[in-house]
């Protein structure tokens, strides 16, 4: 059973690493979708926004973390 | 050209995300080796690729019969999800914002836990010991499983991105059985780095073929994708570590 549990978190943990970069991703592939239906004569748009899109997420997400890591960081050392 | 453009990335994927996960079994499987012999280390090894191969071989025909556009979405989906994932967790390793991943470390801590539980069930330690590296391999190989069967079912690439993972698989385990110690020296991050560029370049182009969009040049489009991808994790770890620097001024 603890084996099963484990090969479930794990595969939760793949594409759930982080619930607001995965929210985020999905809200973008829906919005995507939804230009691409009703732009259909400019399918390319719904592309373009879905590539800039993920580029946006990870440089966002990436900073988030950063700048929560850091801030925890300094306020760890003016504690000592 | 043009199949090299479509081979080139899976396998290479296939190969290289391998060539990561592996490396991080292998750490604990060696563990397992040391503390209680090759026996148990190599049954849990066996049994657990036994369970991985049942499950590509399982789920492989299964994905011919789905139509091939939602194939590419969802499939595209989910590799958008762990590639982003994993370039993300590249990034701020780079970034010096997560530890790097120490094979050594992880070593000896496997080795000091497994010596602990075998202590306690002194009648069952080599049972213990397979079972400790059955679900090392069973859950690294988890990744591995999806990583083929994602840069390889949307295009009916499933045997070469398989071979790719074995190669990866043959690599490690040979360079691992000569040198008979962690793979510390492996850049983890930089081939997860590689690995989290090209996996989302596959997703942001299969979500989009999923959608029914025509990316201008067809496969052309996945190195531009790649670069791009890269690019913006290079900025996004140099623009983590600069924080630092902001945060402790």
């Amino acid at each position: 059973m603890t084996i099963l549990r484990d090969v479930l978190a794990e595969l939760l943990a793949m594409f759930v690493s982080d619930a607001r970069l995965t929210a985020a991703v999905l809200a973008l592939v829906a919005a995507a979708a939804l230009l691409e239906q009703t732009l259909n004569q400019a399918p390319l748009i719904g592309g373009a926004v879905l590539l800039a899109g993920c580029l946006g997420i990870l440089t966002g997400s990436v900073l988030l973390a950063a700048r929560k890591h850091w801030k925890q960081a300094a306020a760890r050392d003016s504690a000592i | 050209m043009d199949a090299w453009l479509t081979v080139g990335p899976a396998v290479s994927a296939a190969f290289l995300a391998s060539v990561v996960e592996v490396v991080e079994a292998f750490t604990i499987v060696l563990a397992v080796a040391t503390l209680r012999g090759w026996r148990p280390a190599v049954g849990g090894t066996a049994a657990a690729l036994a369970v991985l191969g049942a499950t590509v071989f399982a789920l492989g025909p299964l994905l011919g019969r789905v139509p091939i556009h939602l194939l590419q979405l969802v499939i595209g989906v989910l590799l958008l999800l762990f590639g982003i994932g994993w370039l993300r967790k590249a990034a701020l390793r780079a970034g010096g914002v997560i530890p790097l991943h120490d094979e050594t470390a992880i070593f000896a801590r496997e080795t000091a836990e497994l010596a602990e539980d075998t202590r306690r069930h002194a009648t069952s330690q080599d049972w213990i010991a397979g079972i400790a590296a059955f679900k090392a391999v069973l859950l690294e190989g988890l990744e591995v499983v999806f990583i083929v069967i994602a840069v390889g079912a949307g295009r009916g690439l499933l045997w070469q991105a398989g071979l790719g993972a074995l190669a990866a698989c043959a690599l490690v385990l040979a360079i691992g059985a000569a040198l008979h110690r962690p793979l510390s020296r492996v850049p983890e991050n930089t081939l997860k780095f590689g690995v989290g560029v090209m996996l989302s370049a596959i997703g942001v182009f299969w979500t989009g073929e999923g959608l029914g969009i025509e990316w201008p040049g067809a496969d052309l489009s996945l190195p531009v994708f790649a670069a791009l991808f890269l690019a913006t994790a290079l900025v996004s770890a140099g623009l983590a570590r600069r924080m630092e620097r902001g945060a402790t001024a």
